[in-house]
Formats: C-alpha cells, structure tokens, sequence
C-alpha cells in the first residue's frame, strides 16, 4: 500500500499552476528581450535595448520616485499604525476591540479604486479638505493636493494601513504581559516600559509589516494613476502606459523585470535587518 | 482599576487622542463619500446642496456596472473555487509529506505575494498573445486563481497545522481507507479553515483590479475595472453611490464573519488578556 | 509609638470584585518586616489576587494596603518598591543576565560601575557567577529561576513577592531550589509573601502560613499550628492528608471535647462545640500517622481490611477499608508494615488519644 496516498494527485494541479505561472513570468522575460516593432504588436528579434534604455534619466527618475514613494508611505503607514494595532491589543472590551477590528479590516477588502475613488473626493479643490478649510475661512484659494506626491503618499497610507496594523497587531498579542509586569516591577515607567521591552520584542512583526507594506505599495496602480494623474508616476504607471498607450510591450515588460530586480534587491536587505531580531521570542 | 500615577492616566489619555485621530484618518474617506453620494448635483462637489437618491438608481441601472459585477461574480466564483481545490490539495502534501521539488512548487506559487499585480498582469497578456490563447474568462480565471492561491495555501496550512492527527489515526486503526478518512475525518475539520480561505480568496478575487485591468477586455470587464473607465470619464457621484455600497455590504459581511468565525482568532491575534 | 505600625506590608479590610465574582472579601492580613509568609489555597481562592494587589497590578474595590506604613492604594507598580518573581520568569529574551537583572537598578540611575558590582554579587548569591553574558533561552530551568530571583534581589526590594516560582521545576531541583530561596531570605532578612497551591511547600518555607479559600483567610498560624490544630474543616482537610472520620459527641467543657468512635475515646478542642449537645454526630480528622494498627480482636475504634500497599522508600502507606467509612490512610515509617499487614489482612484501628481535631457534622 503507498505509503503517501493522493501524493501525485493532490501535487498535479498545483504544479501545473506554477508552471503556467512560471511560463507568465518567462514570457515577460522573454518580451524584455524584444526589440520593440512600432505600430505592430509583436515584437521584432533579441536585443538588450530594452533595459539600456531603462538608464536613461527620465526612466531612472521613474524608478527613484517609486522607491522613495514606497519607503516613505511604509514608514508613515508604521508610524500611523502602531498605535492603532497597539489599541487594537490592548482594548480589553470585547465589542470595543471588535468595532475597532472591523473597522480597520473592512478598507482591506474594499479594492484599489473605491478607495482611491473616495479620496479623490476628500482631496479635490471642490473636495472635502479644501471645502472644509474654505468654510472656516482658513484659505481663499484651494490647496492643491490632487496630482501631488504628497495626496498620492496620503491615499497610498491609507490603503496600506490595515494590512501592516494587522501583521503588528497579531506580533503585539503573542508578547507575553508579563514581560510588561516585570519591567513595571522592577521600577520602569510606562514610556521606558515600551522603550525597552515592547517596541524590542515587536521588532520582528514590525519588519514583517514594513516588507509588506513595501511590497503592496510597489504593487499599486489605481492609486497613483487617479490620483497622480500622470505627474506622479510609479513604474506601475508607466508599465500600463507603455503597454496600452504606445503598445511598446517590449519595454513594458524589461520596466517589469526591473521592478522586480528592485522588490527583490529590497526585500532582502530589509530581511537582513531582520536577522538580529530573529531570536528574540525564543522562550 | 490599575492604580496609575497622574502621569500614566494623562499618557492614557494622550494615546486615546491620537488613536481617534488615526480612527478619524481611517474613517474619512468612507464618511465623505457617503455623504457625496447622496448629493443631488451632478458635479463632484462638497458639501453637497441639495440631497438625492438618483446616483445610486443610476449606479444599478448603468449597463457597464451591470456587467461588471455580473463577468466579476463569473470569475471570482471560478478562480476561488478552482484555487480552493488546489490550494487545499496541495498545503495538504506540503504538511504530510517532503518530497523532491516541493520547495520549489511552495515558492513558486506564494511568490504573487511579493511580485505587483502588474506584472502578473503583464505576463499572463504576453503569455496568452504568444500561445494565441483567446483573451476570454479563461486567462483572467487563470490569472485570478495565481494571485489568490498564497491565501488559500496559507489559510488552509494554518488550518491543517492545528488540526490533531489522532483523530485520523483513530479513524484509520478502525480500518478507514486513506480516501475515507480524508472524506470524512479530514476534510470535516477542516471546514471552517477551508470556508474562510475561499471566502478571503473571493473577495480578493472580486475586488482584484490591477492584473485584471490587464487581462481583462472589453467583453470580459471586472467591476473594478467598469469603476476605473467610468472614473476617467465621468466626475458625477455615481461611483460615489456605488462606493456606499460597496462599503456597506463589505462591512457588514466583515461584521458577519467577526461575529461566526471570531476575525480575532482568523488573523492570528490572541484574545486573551 | 501611636500610629506606626510594625507591619512591612498590611492589608486593611481588601474586597476586589471581577464582575460578578467576589475575589476577596474583606480580608485583612500584617505581614511582619523580614517575615516569609506563604498564601495557600487551591485555584481562585484569591491568593494571587492578593499578591497582585500588594504588586499593583490590581487597585482594591474596598480597604487598603500599606507598604512600610504608607498606603499604596493609588501608587502605580513602578513606584512600590517591590521585587517580583513570575510563575514563568519573565526573562527580557532579547536581554542578556547581566542586562536583566541589571534592569531594575538602571531605572533606579544606579551608575554603571556600581550596577556592574552589585550584578556580580548578586550573581554569586545565586551561585551563577560568570553567566552575564548568557541569554536566557540559553539556561536551564533552575538557572532562568535564579536568574529571575537575582533580578529581583538586586534592588533591595522593600518586599518580595513570588508567584508560585517553583511549580515548573521537577521535585528535586523544587526542593534545593525552595532550601536556597529561604537561606537567602534570612540572610538579607527579606519580607517576603509566597503564593503557592502546594501545601508541604508551605509548610516547609513559612514563618507563618495564610491558608485561603474563596476570598477568605481561613486559618492564619505557623505552619505547626495551621497542621496541629486546623481552625475548620477546610483548613484541616487542605493542609497534609487526612482521614475524616464519623464519630459521636460525648462531652464537652472547658479543657476540651471527648469523641467517641467505636471503644476508642479521643480529646480535642472544645470551640468548635460550644453549645452543641451530647451524642451529637462529629467529623473527626485523624492524621495518616495518628492511625495505629492493632489485632482485630483488641479494643478499638474500628475494624478493616487492609486494601493497598502503597511503598515509599521510607515509609509504606496502607490503604484501609473500613464499613460505614471512606477509604483510610494510614503512614507507618520504615518497611515493617510490608511484611506486618500484608493484603487483605483484617485488622483493628487505633486512634491517638490526643492531637487530634473535630466538627460538627454537616
């Protein structure tokens, strides 16, 4: 008798979907490759053009917006977020603790462009913000925060918000309190408290959250588009752009492979920063 | 009733302040788009002057709306349950058994967590030009089924993870083939795991818009992506209307799930204390 | 001199609430300086409730509680001048030993070539010198515990609270580990309050013992006392074992009360009797080595058969079953009974005359 039943059956299918996974993501490699045909939309023979054009200024540029785009919505989503998943844990009413958890899941399964959607609305010179500061007579004219960095970072936040107070909120619960009573026992105040023992122990859920809000923001589109209105541009942008204004799949594709480079080129320096971290927990 | 000294009870009180602020910030956006919806006018303005039902007529009438959410239940009911079935099956040989390549196929297929959506997108748009593969439901079933399954290996995983084995043992030592045991030993434990990872992977699948505003035509047009066009065309409150919806009936399907399965002890947050 | 008390730690009239449940209902208790004092009683009995409101964990629903004569109703934990002990140790794991037990004395502004002293002392104390730069999850059980003890010794703690320390070490690390803990309290003259369900570890460490059971000191007495002469029935089957016996009220006066059990007469205290009337029925509770066996034929309260043979290296324990009694207990020391009394043997039952206590039935 097999000793692994079902071992074949239950691993064909998901290796067929990684290979078409893998067969997607080779074909953009591959189109990266590609010259680029205009007017057509296949590609013509092998060529590195692609990713040479890749170091020019304007494209370069691209890539450090994103970068600076996704380093600084990640940092102030944990600068927002902490004390939010802080609350979240350590509210001990129960209806109290499930308001709060709904509220802050919900936006996370509402979708790219209702949020944006709805910030659009806040952010506009007829919007909220700008209606609001002209009623209390504040401004005459309307600040500009449409098609600013600035709007699309504020948007970006807030849609990467719920997902980092959660991975926070799960690595803040499974800090054992009395740690916290120990430290309170042996003279330390509060901020000390959360200097010295919480913020320590949490590093590794705050790392997990930083990398992934990384990763989510690089992976945004709806965002910057409608927000930024094509002044502020994130590779996603001008991905889409080349590919379906221009039909320049070719480039389309090595922007992709160089995004990807990135992400992962990030991702592993964040994960090295974690590894001091890694220990900690251990009882 | 902890004793705390002046300085705890006005750091208590400076922390429940800037949480409020933060709830505000989280908040925000829904109220004021509540409250744009019901506007009367046609333009996006705010506060609104006069007061109306008719976007949210008009956002049930419109044709694109229609479709969208009618292609949109098509795909995700396809994609969720096909990565259900393979998801289950595979996170079950990823807990039971090692063999060769399974690392491999693990990393593979929970790597769509760090790679954006656009570039799935992208592939998959390359991937079905070059085999002539029509740009029907198929590729942006396909496409759906890459991007939700990590969620549903991990959600299943976890579930197989605390589930005891004795219980199968017991059942195989009263002389249950294998293929009975998981019918009805395993896979009834395993309910409650199995219904929130479909359930988690439908909702990502539906509100997906990023990879699909690649792979999906005309023909085949999520709502998210009917939302997009119509937000590039159109400035009145519609979206704003179907927003409000949209935001209800998420909440209070969140709400739902909170009160049956406990959101707490699904998103690995201890409750006790 | 008027209004100074003697007490380190006093605790005037506490009652603390958890919703419905009362935890503690008026209970007051001195704690005198230098005095080991060991609250005992099963799960919820509120001992630890207690411990945390002396810790200021929790703040009291009524009454208060003085540390060194001041009232610390309203004083947050981080300004009592307490040592703490967790049942799990609660070692900062992204700290080293030197950093940990070092902890109380930094947020005390203690200078670091002084810290570094007193930590090596300490450390020596516990007979842990050379380990500063350990990590905890590098130690072992009894050494994370002393570690645990080092942190809350070097800041000369006003007292010491340990919240059943020892429940996680196996039986003979729990022994040497209790003998250590008690010569170094002596050493320093450390008020200390212990919490533990095990009652031979009460009996065993205190200078005196709070028996508790449902928000309620019981008995409050040396450990001599609180075994010797039980003030109720809760405290007399809780603390060691013991037999519970059906018996009958003869007389009662001012030296005591005679019980009688088949021809046997036994004298014990007389409070529990007052105003109760002769034949009335009496539990009696016998200590396991206050049992003697005799031939079945002589006189004597009862007669059994022996049912088990439970051997213990230095003493044997009988088990006896007895009609119209629950099963006996019955401690001999030595290996004599093995041979003596062996399975299914009847036999007649012996009961110390004095020492030992009764209640009326229920």
């Amino acid at each position: 008798m097999n000793q692994r039943p079902f071992l074949r059956s239950f691993t064909a299918p998901a290796a067929l979907c990684a290979l078409g996974f893998v067969a997607a993501m080779a074909a953009v490699l591959q189109y990266s490759l590609r010259a680029y045909v205009p007017g057509s939309l296949d590609p013509g023979g092998f060529t590195l053009a692609n990713f040479a054009d890749l170091l020019k200024p304007l494209y370069a540029r691209v890539f450090l917006d994103t970068v600076g785009i996704c380093a600084l919505t990640a940092i102030a989503t944990l600068l927002v977020g902490y004390p939010l998943a802080y609350a979240l844990v350590r509210i001990a009413h129960p209806l109290l603790k499930s308001a709060l958890l709904v509220v802050v899941v919900t936006p996370l399964f509402l979708g790219e462009v209702v949020r944006t959607y709805a910030w659009i609305i806040v952010l506009g010179n007829n919007g909220f913000i700008n209606s609001l500061l002209r009623g209390l007579g504040l401004i005459d004219q309307p600040i500009q925060l449409m098609f600013t960095t600035f709007g699309v970072v504020v948007a970006l936040v807030h849609v990467t918000l719920p997902v980092l107070v959660i991975m926070l909120a799960a690595a803040l619960s499974h800090i054992d309190r009395d740690y916290q009573r120990a430290a309170e026992s042996l003279g330390a105040g509060p901020i000390r408290v959360f200097l010295t023992v919480t913020l320590p122990l949490s590093m590794p859920g705050v790392i997990a959250g930083v990398t992934t809000a990384f990763a989510w923001t690089f992976s945004a589109f709806a965002t910057p588009q409608l927000i930024g209105g094509g002044r502020v541009n994130m590779i996603s942008n001008l991905v889409y752009q080349l590919g379906f204004a221009s039909f320049n799949f070719p480039f389309a594709a090595a922007l992709c492979v160089a995004g990807l480079a990135l992400t992962i080129t990030v991702l592993a320096i964040l994960r090295q920063a974690a590894k001091p971290f890694e220990n900690i927990g251990a009882h | 009733m902890t004793p705390r000294s002046t300085y705890q009870r006005m750091l208590g009180w400076g922390g429940r302040c800037v949480v409020s602020l933060i709830l505000a910030f989280l908040l925000l956006p829904a109220i004021v788009v509540t409250i744009a919806a019901f506007n009367d006018k046609a333009i996006l303005s705010f506060p609104p002057q006069a007061w109306s039902w008719r976007w949210f007529a008009r956002a049930l009438d419109y044709p694109d709306f229609r479709e969208g959410f009618h292609n949109g239940l098509i795909v995700t009911a396809w994609a969720s349950t096909i990565a259900l079935m393979v998801g289950a099956m595979f996170a079950f040989v990823i807990d039971r058994y090692s063999f060769p390549l399974k690392r491999a196929i693990e990393g593979v297929l929970v790597s769509p967590l760090v790679i954006p959506h656009f570039t799935v997108g992208l592939g998959f748009l390359i991937l079905a030009a070059q085999i002539g593969w029509s740009r029907g439901f198929a590729v942006v079933i396909a496409c759906h089924v890459i991007l939700v399954l990590p969620f549903v290996l991990r959600s299943v995983y976890v579930s197989l993870r605390n589930l005891d084995q004795s219980f199968e043992q017991a059942a195989a030592s009263l002389g249950a083939t294998p293929l009975r045991v998981l019918l009805t030993v395993t896979l009834p434990l395993l309910l409650p795991g199995l219904v929130s990872g479909w359930l988690f992977a439908a909702i990502l699948s539906f509100n997906e818009f990023t990879a699909s505003l690649f792979v999906t035509s005309q023909r085949t047009q999520t709502l998210p992506v009917a939302m997009y066009n119509y937000v590039r065309e159109f400035a009145d409150p519609s979206m704003a209307a179907l927003s409000v919806m949209y935001i209800v009936a998420t909440a209070a399907l969140i709400a739902f799930a909170n009160a049956f399965l406990g959101l707490g002890k699904v998103l690995n947050i201890e409750q006790s204390e | 001199m008027p209004g100074q008390s003697e007490a380190a730690v006093r605790f005037d009239a506490v009652t603390k609430r958890f919703g419905d449940v009362v935890a503690l209902d008026d209970v007051s208790l001195d704690i005198g300086r230098g005095e080991f004092m060991t609250l005992l009683g099963p799960s919820g009995c509120g001992k630890t409730t207690l411990l945390r409101l002396a810790a200021g964990f929790l703040g009291p629903d009524a009454g208060s509680i003085a540390i060194d004569g001041k009232c610390v109703n309203q004083l947050p934990t981080y300004k009592r001048e307490i040592g703490m002990m967790f049942q799990n140790y609660a070692l900062f794991p992204h700290m080293s030993v030197a950093d940990n037990i070092a902890y109380g004395l930094k947020t005390r502004h203690v200078p670091r070539q002084e810290c570094r002293k007193r930590v090596g002392d300490v450390l020596a104390l516990v007979k842990l010198a050379g380990m500063e730069d350990r990590r905890p999850r590098q130690l072992s059980g009894g050494q994370q515990q002393r570690v645990a003890l080092a942190r809350a010794l070097v800041i000369n703690p006003t007292v010491l609270l340990l919240d059943e320390p020892f429940s996680a070490l196996d039986k003979n690390l729990r022994a040497a580990m209790q003998v250590e803990l008690r010569e170094i309290q002596r050493t320093l003259g450390l008020t200390t309050i212990f919490v533990t369900h095990d009652q031979s570890e009460a009996l065993s460490l205190s200078d005196r013992m709070a028996v508790m059971s449902e928000g309620k000191i019981r008995q409050l007495g040396t450990p001599l006392e609180v075994y010797r002469t039980p003030r109720d029935r809760f405290v007399a089957s809780f603390v060691g074992d013991t037999n519970r016996l059906r018996g009958r009220l003869v007389s009662v006066d001012a030296t005591g009360a005679v019980i009688a059990l088949g021809a046997a007469r036994m004298k014990v205290p007389a409070e529990p009797f007052s105003g109760r009337g002769a034949s009335s029925a009496v539990d009696l509770f016998v200590r396991p080595e206050q049992l003697r066996l005799v031939n079945s034929a002589e006189p004597c309260a009862m007669t059994g058969r022996i049912a088990a043979q439970v051997y213990q290296g230095g003493h044997v324990d009988l088990q006896i079953d007895c009609s119209g009694h629950d099963r006996l207990l019955l401690r001999s020391a030595g290996d004599q009974a093995l041979m003596r009394w062996p399975l299914g043997t009847e036999v007649g039952i012996a009961i110390d005359a004095e020492g030992c206590t009764a209640f009326p039935a229920e």
